[in-house]
This record gives structure tokens, C-alpha cells and sequence, in this order.
């Protein structure tokens, strides 16, 4: 009402006014959502995150992998299989270990055959990872199909999550970050770990180095008595593991379920994490956060809504655009940041000794 | 080598495509297309399925599903099944309405059902809606959450806010809490994607951590994560359109109750209309009146609070007699 007379009166100056308390309005909004906010973007951004991962770790030895998706899928169900089949001789503790163990073994048996095709075989590498999405997308479905849904009984449930103490959570500022990191299962937690290790290994150890050798210039480190091969079934392998325990993420540790198709698109989300953070693991983190939090930020506009002028503001956007957030913030943030990121220069490309070709 | 590759290749796009599932019997031919999704998604490709199973058994005819991955493949598959020459297209979900009407004035000896779909006029003379009143099922679980939510806020979380299913149940909810209990607060959060529980997980996480202690989801799969959020925190989680403490056995530990559409009957009635009485037509509403929907059976609740069992039946049958509507 107040705000009706003001601009009755003073038009020109409500307008003026009107944008930068709109701001205003919105950093405070957004301030005070942000203990709600930050608990959820890691579990949001955990299968993200290892995913890139796995691109990061295969790409820096020059095998690009676009079936992460595929390994994620395959990795879930068989993770999700082994607790549905042994929980109730083994206990439910035993069962979820051992889904986790053999979901990672899944993705790095995975990550052998890609291997093998790409580096061995030397077949086209976006052929042999499209390959390997479309047959687990098959595989997972017809033995769902086959082996859980006609039994009407449930897995192994989830690894239940760590809960911060109370003293700590309700800490003012400090405690929704610690919750952010903290207030989570082991996978998730386990994702920063990885990627810290991840990171110093690469650029610290002689592993690394050999690794983005191997990645930018296979034949100098060919001469210099490295073997090219070696290091890529290496990295390749290592690498799926890791999006395997992004699948065991999936079932074993957030829903408890397997659902057809469920990884949903999130191994080619993380696959732009990879080039957000120019083939860095800290970077394609920041890339898997950015988008967990954009995911995450569309939740919360609807179930803690803002209040005044910007609450009516934003109810009326259409909750479809907050939903679309994430994949509009990806294609701006690629668009803007891939001119100035480049791959390792050998990715993609099968590599042959003298002779062989 | 080459040739190995091709085989694997092979091998994975054979087995993605296999949606197609071989039915029994002999005589009419039913099919059964279902919307985006998969057939085992516990919920109303299933139930939908399993009743036109049995109504093929019932009046002795074969029934098959396609399972639709993606919403621009609607047409093509029920026109799959023009091609084919069956008796009678079954089509699941409330997108894939015009597809089937379209379908139906273009094949007029084709019997078409659609569950939830809501046929406009003019009708065509082959083509009949199966409808639910899901404001009554969603009233019936908002008594529910009222009776048990200890801090007077619960929550819903929906799959899409454009289908109005989906909308009926939350407002019935909301309508049916406030019934038992006005001062409760409803917290609504439609999630814009049915297939996506993770994104379910993380509004019934931020719900919970508003005090919202009963949650009610509307989601498909997306609200299979909802319900498990609700089980990780020690609160109420209620199911929708069918028995999802059975459907769903990974949470059924915190499920109370579920706001159920009878599904299986819906399509098996709807196909013995047919085999009884030829063309169906019209808008047929499943609702209180003929059992269409209901609440199912509380679980999980020992003892169950005092009179909430009479409260519910009191509801429905004022919702029978008319008395009742969910939705004023």
C-alpha cells in the first residue's frame, strides 16, 4: 500500500530505487536460506563430482570416456544387486560394503573393456563409450526387469549418513558449512577426499606426470621409456572405479533403490564439469558444486519461498525455469569458459607405435 | 576386431529396445502403452499393466506393453499398435492424451481407454477417459497427516505443476489437513521432473529441516527419494496412487499411508465394459462412489491414534453421499 502511494507520487524515483532493493532483498534472501542451501548441494553434487572424476583421470592420459554415464548405471545396479541378494544371509552392514566393493569392481572391469577397445584396439573412442551407455541402459533394464522387480522385496537399504552434533550444527554460520561437508554419507564425504589426493596426485608425484606426458605428447614419452600404454589402462581403470562408486552412490547410498536409467543425464553433466574445470580435479569439482547448487537453489525457491516484493517477484517465474537452472548456468558457463580451456593434446586420439600404425 | 565391436553394439541396442513384452491368451488384442518412464516403476505403468493383464486374462484376449522413453515417441507407438490391428490401445498418463485423441478419430473400430485423461467434447464414440477423483484420495491422506503430525507443519512435493493429477491430490491434502487440524501449515514444492529422487530427497531433507514432520508425495520417482529422506529423519512419509508400504518395500518402514487410485481395477473394468457392452465413451470417474479411490490401510502406527479410523470412514462416505468435496 505504502509502496502504491510512494510510486503514485514519486514514480520516477520508486523506479530507480526498485532494482537495487530488489538486490538487496535477494542477497539477504539469500543469506537467510542459506542453512537450507548448503546440507544439500554435496549429496546433489557427489555423482557429479566423481563422474568428472573419471573423465578427468582417463582424458589426462589422452582416453576420452563419454560412457561414464553407461559405468555409473552398471555400477548401481550390480552395486544395488549384491545388497539386495545377500542382505538377509550376511546382515545389511556387510551387504552395503560389499555392494559398494562390487559396484566399484564393476566400474573398473568396465573401465578395463573400455581400455581395451580404445587403447588396444585403438577403436574410435566416442564410439566405444556411446557403446557402453546404450548397453547398460539395455543390460540394467532387462535384468531389473528379470531379477528385482518380480521378487516385491527391497535391497539393503542406505549407508546411513553421519549427523553433526547438535552443538556443532546449530553453530551461527559456521554450522550449515560444516553441515555442508560433515552432515553427509560416506561416499559423499569421501568425494573431497578423492579429489584433494586426485589433485596432488597429478600435478605431485611422478604418476602424474607421467600421466599428462603420456596425455599431451605419448610418443616424447614414449622415447623417454614411459609406457604409453601402461599408463592409459591404468588411468582409465582407476578412473571408472571412481564413477562406479559414483553409481554405488546412486543405490546404495542415496535413494535405496534402482530405477531404470536412473543416472538420468549425470554422467554427461559431469563430463562439462571436466571442461568447466579444464581438466583439473579441483576444478571439476567446483564445476559438479556449481551445479549442485544451482539444483539445489531451485528447491529451495519453492519450499522456502521469499517473502515481499521479491517473493512476488519470483512466483512469477514459472517453477519450470528454477528446475532448468542448472542446464542454463551449464550451456552459459561453457559457452563462456571453454574458448579459454583447452584438453591435454593427445585426448581422444589412440595412440600407435612406430611401425604399428 | 571391428566385427567384436559391432556385435557388442549389437547386442546393447537390441537389449535397449526390448520393450516389448509378450502377453497370453488368445482372442481380443489389448495393448498397452505406457507414458515416460518404465513399466516397473512401481506405481502407474505397473498397476495400469497388471490390469490390463488382467482384463486380457478376464475376457480371454493378449495383452502387450511399449514402454515410451520419450515423450515425442507417444504417437509412434500407439500407431504401432493401429498397425498391428489391435482391439484395444490402453494409453497411461495425462501427457499422452492428445496423441491418444488423435489416435482414436483416426481409427474409429479401435477401442481406446485413457487413464487419466480427460476427454474434452466432442467425444469420440471410441475413446473413453478413465478418470480419478484424486482430491478425494489426497483428502483422505490429509486427514491423516493432520492426526499425526506433532508439530502442525506438514509438506507435500509434487512431480509437475502442470498436470493437474498431480495439483488435485496436493489440494485435497492440504484441504483434508485443515480439516482435522486448522492451524496446520502446508509446505508445497513442486520439483518439475517425476524421474529425478534425488532432487525429491533434497526438498523432503529441507523440508524436514523446517519441522515439517509428514510428507506427502506426488512425485513417481522422484518421490521414491522423498520417501526415503522421510525414513532417514524418523518422519512420516505417505505414498500415492497405490500401496506404496508394498510397492515401495525400501521405505516401507515410515510409509503411514498412501492416497490411492485403484489402477488395476480401472483398466481391468474398463476392458470387460468393452468385452460386455462394445464402444465405451465419455469420462468414466473412478471416486468414493465406486471404489476408485481410497486410502490404504495405515501401517506403521502402533497404537493408531483414536478415532482417525472413523475420521476417515466418516469422510468417505460423505464424499459418497456428496456432502464432501475435497476441493470447495
Amino acid at each position: 500500500m505504502g509502496r502504491g502511494d510512494a510510486a503514485a507520487g514519486d514514480g520516477g524515483l520508486m523506479d530507480i530505487l526498485a532494482l537495487p532493493r530488489l538486490v538487496w532483498e535477494f542477497v539477504v534472501y539469500l543469506f537467510a536460506v542459506m542453512p537450507d542451501l548448503l546440507p544439500i548441494i554435496l549429496s546433489l553434487a557427489t555423482p557429479l563430482a566423481l563422474g568428472a572424476l573419471c573423465g578427468v583421470l582417463g582424458e589426462r592420459s589422452g582416453v576420452v570416456n563419454i560412457g561414464i554415464e553407461g559405468i555409473m548405471l552398471m555400477a548401481a545396479f550390480f552395486g544395488y544387486l549384491t545388497g539386495f541378494a545377500l542382505h538377509e544371509p550376511l546382515g545389511t552392514g556387510a551387504a552395503l560394503a560389499l555392494g559398494i566393493v562390487v559396484a566399484v569392481a564393476t566400474g573398473a572391469l568396465l573401465g578395463l573393456l573400455h581400455a581395451w577397445l580404445t587403447v588396444t584396439v585403438r577403436a574410435d573412442q566416442i564410439i566405444a563409450g556411446t557403446m557402453m551407455n546404450i548397453a547398460a541402459f539395455g543390460v540394467t533394464g532387462y535384468l531389473n526387469r528379470l531379477i528385482i522387480t518380480p521378487s516385491g522385496r527391497g535391497g539393503a537399504g542406505v549407508i546411513p549418513p553421519f549427523h553433526l552434533p547438535d552443538q556443532l550444527a546449530t553453530l551461527p554460520f559456521l554450522g550449515p558449512i560444516l553441515a555442508m561437508f560433515l552432515d553427509q554419507g560416506p561416499i559423499a564425504m569421501s568425494v573431497i577426499l578423492l579429489v584433494l589426493i586426485s589433485q596432488f596426485a597429478l600435478f605431485r608425484t611422478r604418476w602424474g606426470l607421467r600421466t599428462r606426458a603420456v596425455g599431451e605428447h605419448p610418443k616424447a614419452a614414449d622415447t623417454v621409456g614411459i609406457d604409453v600404454f601402461r599408463q592409459r589402462y591404468l588411468n582409465v581403470i582407476v578412473g571408472c572405479g571412481i564413477a562406479g562408486l559414483a553409481g554405488a552412490y546412486l543405490t546404495l547410498e542415496s535413494t535405496g533403490s534402482f530405477q531404470n536409467g536412473m543416472t538420468n543425464g549425470r554422467g554427461f553433466i559431469a563430463l562439462a564439469a571436466v571442461i568447466f574445470g579444464r581438466w583439473t580435479p579441483l576444478g571439476s569439482l567446483l564445476g559438479a558444486l556449481l551445479f549442485g547448487t544451482a539444483t539445489a537453489f531451485g528447491i529451495i525457491v519453492n519450499v522456502r519461498p521469499a517473502e515481499g516484493d521479491l517473493g512476488t517477484l519470483m512466483k512469477t517465474i514459472p517453477t519450470f525455469w528454477y528446475a532448468a537452472l542448472p542446464y542454463l548456468i551449464t550451456v552459459v558457463i561453457l559457452a563462456g569458459v571453454v574458448g579459454r580451456s583447452t584438453p591435454p593434446a593427445a585426448d581422444g586420439i589412440p595412440y600407435a607405435k612406430e611401425g604399428k600404425g | 576386431m571391428k566385427r567384436l565391436l559391432a556385435i557388442c553394439a549389437a547386442v546393447g541396442l537390441v537389449a535397449a529396445a526390448c520393450g516389448v513384452i509378450p502377453g497370453t491368451g488368445s482372442g481380443l488384442k489389448i495393448g498397452l502403452v505406457t507414458d515416460i518412464g518404465q513399466l516397473e516403476d512401481k506405481s502407474f505403468n505397473e498397476f495400469s499393466w497388471k490390469g490390463v493383464q488382467d482384463g486380457a486374462k478376464a475376457v480371454g484376449g493378449t495383452a502387450q506393453a511399449i514402454v515410451t522413453k520419450d515423450i515425442a515417441d507417444y504417437k509412434q507407438n500407439i500407431q504401432q499398435f493401429v498397425d498391428q490391428k489391435y482391439d484395444v490401445i490402453v494409453t497411461v498418463g495425462f501427457l499422452i492424451s492428445t496423441d491418444t485423441l488423435n489416435a482414436a478419430k483416426a481409427n474409429p473400430s479401435i477401442q481406446f481407454f485413457g487413464v487419466d485423461q480427460f476427454i474434452p467434447d466432442p467425444i469420440p464414440a471410441n475413446y473413453q477417459g478413465l478418470l480419478f477423483n484424486e482430491a478425494q484420495a489426497g483428502y483422505l491422506a490429509g486427514i491423516v497427516a493432520g492426526t499425526i503430525t506433532k508439530s502442525g507443519k506438514i509438506g507435500a512435493v509434487g512431480g509437475r505443476s502442470d498436470v493437474p493429477p498431480v495439483v488435485n491430490y496436493i489440494k485435497g491434502y492440504e484441504n483434508g489437513a485443515k480439516s482435522v487440524k486448522s492451524t496446520v501449515t502446508v509446505s508445497i514444492n513442486y520439483v518439475e521432473d517425476f524421474n529425478a529422487p534425488d532432487k525429491g530427497e533434497a526438498s523432503a531433507k529441507t523440508m524436514i529441516g523446517q519441522g515439517v514432520d509428514v510428507l506427502f508425495q506426488v512425485a513417481g520417482l522422484t518421490g521414491a527419494g522423498v520417501l526415503r529422506a522421510a525414513c532417514n529423519a524418523k518422519v512420516y512419509g505417505i505414498g500415492v496412487d497405490v500401496d506404496q508400504y508394498l510397492s515401495l518395500p525400501d521405505s516401507a518402514a515410515c510409509i503411514i499411508t498412501s492416497a490411492e487410485k485403484h489402477l488395476q481395477n480401472a483398466t481391468r473394468d474398463g476392458i470387460k465394459r468393452f468385452k460386455d457392452k462394445g464402444k465405451q465413451t465419455g469420462n468414466f470417474t473412478n471416486d468414493a462412489t465406486n471404489d476408485g479411490v481410497g486410502a490404504s490401510p495405515i501401517r506403521n502406527l502402533n497404537p493408531v491414534p483414536a478415532g482417525l479410523t472413523d475420521k476417515l470412514t466418516q469422510a468417505t462416505n460423505d464424499m459418497k453421499s456428496g456432502k464432501l468435496k475435497p476441493i470447495p
